[in-house]
């Protein structure tokens, strides 16, 4: 875990790949991909039944360290049309219903009305202005004044670099001047290199490889 | 023959085709001849199995020429995947007495209905170029369908076509199966032998001459006289990007060879290469660049010259390509050696010490690839089912498959039911079901996408390039296209393209008049040295060592050797040597065992993952066929690691696969094995599924199942592929036996030396960490990305 401050607004970054707001009580996560485990499937890749439940496994951790009233997720959710993942989400949704799942959509989010009354999920269009934050999923290009926006989308990494011929590829936040974009929360998922300017923060977010580990939220400097 | 079985050992071109076909035919004229030697309609009596399509018809025709010579009324058919779907019924409803065909059509045939009827008069079964099957998975799937037809037709006889490879017997034991067993069988052994003169090409300073790289194209001036002295110059390359590079710099170093020469690779469509072969034959060629893709296949007669650039890392390779020159009985075969380095000029003169003491390579025989094993029994399913208990038996006569416990099959017969523990939900693994003693194929669906799927030989993810207009030109990888926009200009099969856009599978270009692109190349690794060349290689090193030069390969390179020696040392033979230096980039650590890269990758990862047990420690590594480079940001505790006996062989299996190195290894081999297995189907033809970012993530599914299912067998069979054909670990073990024995010479150089410098200088490289993943972020600067 590790506080800053954005707009004035105090913000939680935890190395799970989320951002806990204090003041609105909300959770705000993006690309989980979730399904795209059966999405594979249908291509021709094979993907054990275990593995799909570890995303809805962190996002519980998250849920029990943070207690937030409202969980938003920042588009990209569900990673294609309906499948047995879906079922299994709207039943973990079903069993926390004191809190407020919502979902700003983005472009994999392909499910019907439907679907999403089934999971009892709020929607919203993009750009979803909660004062001073746009919440989008892909970045905005008209900023109003005073706003910020944060987006999900493009699953940013930067290089780490060290002697030796070393580098390393980690998930980031990154925060610009008007834009800050979250790291992918999904587990199937790739990278994009960010561009960086000066001005910018980059704060790095590796999850724990083992229980008994914190993992990693830190400011880099460069 | 006389009902025996065995093997004719000669090499390819020479006549191999009658010495069999004759006595074949000569023993069924014994057997029911004195009736009606002109009899017609006998049902299949020969299956003939060749590993290349190519080869198909210059077989025919030889047979049908035995044939009509000795007056019989045999008809002689191809089946391949070239064959028209009218032939194949056609063959179906009257068979052919002599069928040519490959091992994949030959298993379609099992997985036909009524195959049983098809075989029962079948006599012979000849398995033409069996060294070319033997080290692959195709020679597995031979053996599969050999233990079936045996099966089928009890007096069958298997005789196999080979060229001399250096595990001779046991060629002939995993051929012959159970009737290797009995001992009732031959070789016979041709008696040609060829003369094979090498010449290098020299540079003429050395000073001047690259430290390291793997083009060449430096000696390029020396090689054009080459191609004119005479008729037609087969130029062999390595890898089929370093074929495109040669071909576009010979054409600008000399506008002469335009319309001259021609360029003959894997990833050029068929129906170019099939050009190519044909001006071949007809003299209209002066040279053609090409790669392995002309090793083998019918003889180009014109051929005088051949060329070799860069080391072919095998002695038997080397010979086979040099036997593409000089057809004519008694005539000599002459083949240029072109060094892409200074220290190629060592692997010259090793080669030529090993050609003339004549140690060929061996090539082992896969045993235990139950990906095959399980398409196999799925093929058997899609025709007329299978009976577990004698099929258990059938299988387990095969040199493959001997050891396959109960425990095992049980589990094959659960994945190819159920698709195992961990997928039991996947409704598109339920390919097969029991059914009154009977394990069939579930439905039509099934059999369908089982037919299409067959195979061992598994692609990197391809499009093919074509004309607007159609016309095929070929294939390049995903990636690689990935990269070129369109309207931008890419070099391939020897034409300046343009990109016009990407249609599904399909890249569709025209001409461009640029002079200038991108090339593309391929994935595929670089071969390693193999144990014989190796060998050679350690004692021309020794030689130096003692100040011999006795030829003039080793004379030339004397400068640098000495230059070796002035900074760090030459080893001899009882010697191992070690460098140890800093840099500005870190601290590196240099190793030569001289045994060629798979063998170092093996040694390079155990040494890493020994030492980061000493201390948490980071390393990436480097290697080449001579050595390897650990290169670390902290100081390497070398000599500690020294005093623990970093090469011991002991806990070495335990060691090696708990190195990173073998994980990653082992889930690019997964690749392969879930596509044979079964698990991934790649889609309907003309619907081909995009695999890039399918692909991509093969490192999440490999781990997921390592987590959720570690005894999978397939997964089991990953490690273990990557154990002894990529690390090669019977040679692993004899090295460090090897270096067990050897005084070891630590060296600390002031700076780089000629041995240590193609290693650092190269890219590729891979990883290996005992440090915590938040002590090396520590460690780390960000870097602004470019």
């Amino acid at each position: 875990m590790l506080e800053t401050k954005l707009q004035g607004e105090q913000l939680i970054l935890d190395a799970e790949k989320a951002i806990y707001w204090p003041r609105r009580k909300a959770l705000l996560l993006a690309d989980l991909h979730l399904g795209k485990a059966e999405h594979f499937r249908r291509e021709g890749l094979p993907v054990p039944m275990a593995i799909r439940t570890k995303n809805l496994e962190r996002i519980d951790g998250l849920l029990k360290k943070y207690i937030p009233e409202r969980v938003i997720f920042l588009g990209d959710l569900f990673h294609s049309l309906h499948n047995h993942s879906w079922t299994v989400f709207c039943d973990f949704l079903k069993k926390r219903s004191t809190i407020s799942f919502e979902l700003v959509i983005g472009n994999h989010d392909i499910l019907t009305d439907a679907d999403y009354q089934e999971a009892g999920l709020i929607l919203h269009e993009e750009p979803y202005l909660q004062a001073p934050f746009i919440l989008s999923h892909h970045p905005q290009e008209e900023i109003l004044d005073g706003y910020y926006n944060l987006y999900g989308h493009v699953h940013p990494c930067v290089y780490l670099e060290g002697l030796g011929k070393q580098y390393m590829r980690v998930p980031c936040f990154h925060f610009g001047k008007y834009h800050g974009v979250l790291p992918a929360f999904g587990e199937f998922t790739g990278m994009a290199k960010m561009e960086t300017v000066e001005g910018d923060r980059v704060f790095i977010a590796v999850a724990p490889q083992l229980a008994t580990e914190t993992g990693i939220i830190k400011q880099v400097s460069f | 023959m006389t009902g025996k079985s065995g093997l004719v050992n000669a090499p390819t071109g020479s006549g191999k085709t009658y010495s069999l076909m004759v006595p074949i035919l000569l023993e069924f004229l014994q057997q029911t001849s004195p009736k009606d030697p002109g009899a017609k309609n006998n049902g299949l009596q020969v299956i003939w199995i060749t590993p290349i399509r190519a080869l198909a018809k210059e077989i025919k025709n030889a047979g049908s020429r035995a044939i009509q010579a000795l007056g019989l009324n045999w008809e002689i058919a191809i089946r391949s995947g070239d064959t028209k779907t009218s032939d194949r019924t056609k063959q179906k409803k009257k068979p052919p007495e002599i069928l040519i065909t490959t091992p994949e059509s030959l298993h379609l045939l099992i997985a036909s209905a009524e195959y049983s009827k098809f075989f029962k008069n079948l006599k012979t079964v000849v398995i033409d170029e069996w060294h070319e099957l033997i080290g692959t998975k195709r020679g597995v799937q031979i053996e599969l369908a050999l233990s079936r037809l045996r099966a089928k037709c009890p007096a069958l006889k298997t005789w196999g076509i080979s060229a001399t490879i250096g595990n001779m017997e046991q060629a002939v034991e995993v051929l012959l199966g159970p009737e290797y067993k009995d001992g009732d069988w031959e070789v016979i052994r041709s008696k040609v032998k060829k003369k094979i003169v090498i010449e290098t090409v020299m540079p003429d300073e050395i000073e001047r001459f690259p430290w390291s790289g793997h083009l060449g194209i430096t000696l390029l001036p020396k090689v054009l006289p080459l191609i004119y002295q005479s008729k037609t110059t087969l130029i062999f390359t390595n890898t089929r990007a370093q074929c495109e590079i040669w071909y576009q710099r010979l054409l600008e170093a000399d506008e002469d060879l335009a319309g001259q020469i021609a360029m003959h690779h894997g990833s050029i469509s068929r129906e170019l290469r099939n050009w190519v072969e044909e001006a071949l034959h007809t003299e209209q060629l002066k040279a053609v660049v090409c790669t392995s893709s002309l090793d083998l296949g019918v003889d180009f007669r014109p051929v005088e010259t051949i060329v070799q650039i860069g080391s072919p890392k095998g002695v038997a390779r080397f010979m086979q390509r040099a036997g593409r020159s000089g057809h004519q009985p008694g005539a000599t075969s002459q083949i240029h050696f072109v060094p892409t380095n200074s220290l190629e000029l060592i692997e010259a003169s090793a080669i030529r010490t090993a050609v003339k003491s004549q140690k060929l390579e061996a090539r082992y025989p896969y045993i235990r690839s139950f990906d095959v094993l399980a398409q196999y029994l799925v093929t058997l399913a899609t025709s007329e089912g299978f009976e577990p208990v004698s099929t258990l038996a059938e299988i387990r006569t095969t040199y493959a498959f001997n050891s396959v416990s109960d425990e095992e099959w049980n589990w094959l017969l659960d994945f190819i039911t159920t698709g195992g523990p961990s997928m039991e939900a996947y409704e598109e693994m339920r390919r097969v079901g029991f059914h009154t003693g009977l394990y069939r194929i579930m439905n039509k669906k099934m059999a369908t996408r089982q037919r299409l799927s067959m195979g061992t030989i598994v692609g990197n993810s391809s499009m093919n390039v074509k004309y607007m207009r159609g016309g095929k030109i070929g294939q390049v990888e995903e990636w690689f296209i990935s990269q070129i926009k369109p309207g931008e200009t890419f070099w391939f099969a020897g034409r300046s393209l343009e990109l016009l856009h990407i249609r599904g599978m399909d890249v569709i270009v025209k001409k461009s008049k640029k002079k200038r692109g991108k090339i593309p190349s391929w994935q595929g690794g670089r071969l390693p040295l193999s144990s014989q060349l190796s060998e050679e290689l350690r004692q021309k090193v020794a030689l130096v060592s003692r100040g011999e030069y006795p030829d003039k390969e080793l004379k030339k390179i004397k400068p640098l050797t000495d230059l070796q020696a002035h900074r760090s040392l030459v080893p001899n033979e009882n010697q191992l040597l070690i460098e140890y230096f800093k840099s500005r980039e870190g601290f590196h650590l240099l190793v030569y065992p001289f045994e060629g890269r798979a063998v170092h990758q093996g040694i390079s990862t155990l040494m890493a993952w020994r030492i980061s047990q000493l201390q948490p420690i980071s390393f990436t590594i480097a290697m080449n066929d001579y050595g390897f480079e650990l290169l670390s940001d902290t100081e390497i505790p070398i000599d500690t690691a020294l005093k623990n006996d970093v090469f011991s062989t002991f806990h070495l299996t335990e060691d090696i696969q708990s190195s990173v190195n073998s994980v990653e290894m082992a889930m690019r081999q997964f690749r392969e094995i879930a596509a044979i297995s079964g698990l991934v189907f790649k889609g309907y033809p003309t619907k081909e599924k995009r695999v890039k970012h399918l692909q991509s993530s093969a490192e999440l599914f490999f781990k997921a199942f390592a987590d959720y299912e570690p005894d999978n067998l397939l997964l089991l069979q990953a490690y273990e592929e990557v154990m002894s054909f990529q690390l090669e670990e019977v040679r692993l073990r004899a090295a460090l036996k090897r270096i067990a024995g050897q005084e070891i010479k630590l060296m600390r150089p002031p700076k780089a030396t000629p041995f240590s410098f193609p290693i650092i200088v190269d890219r590729l490289r891979e990883r290996l960490s005992s440090e915590k993943l938040q002590d090396r972020i520590d460690k780390m600067r960000l870097q602004l990305v470019k």
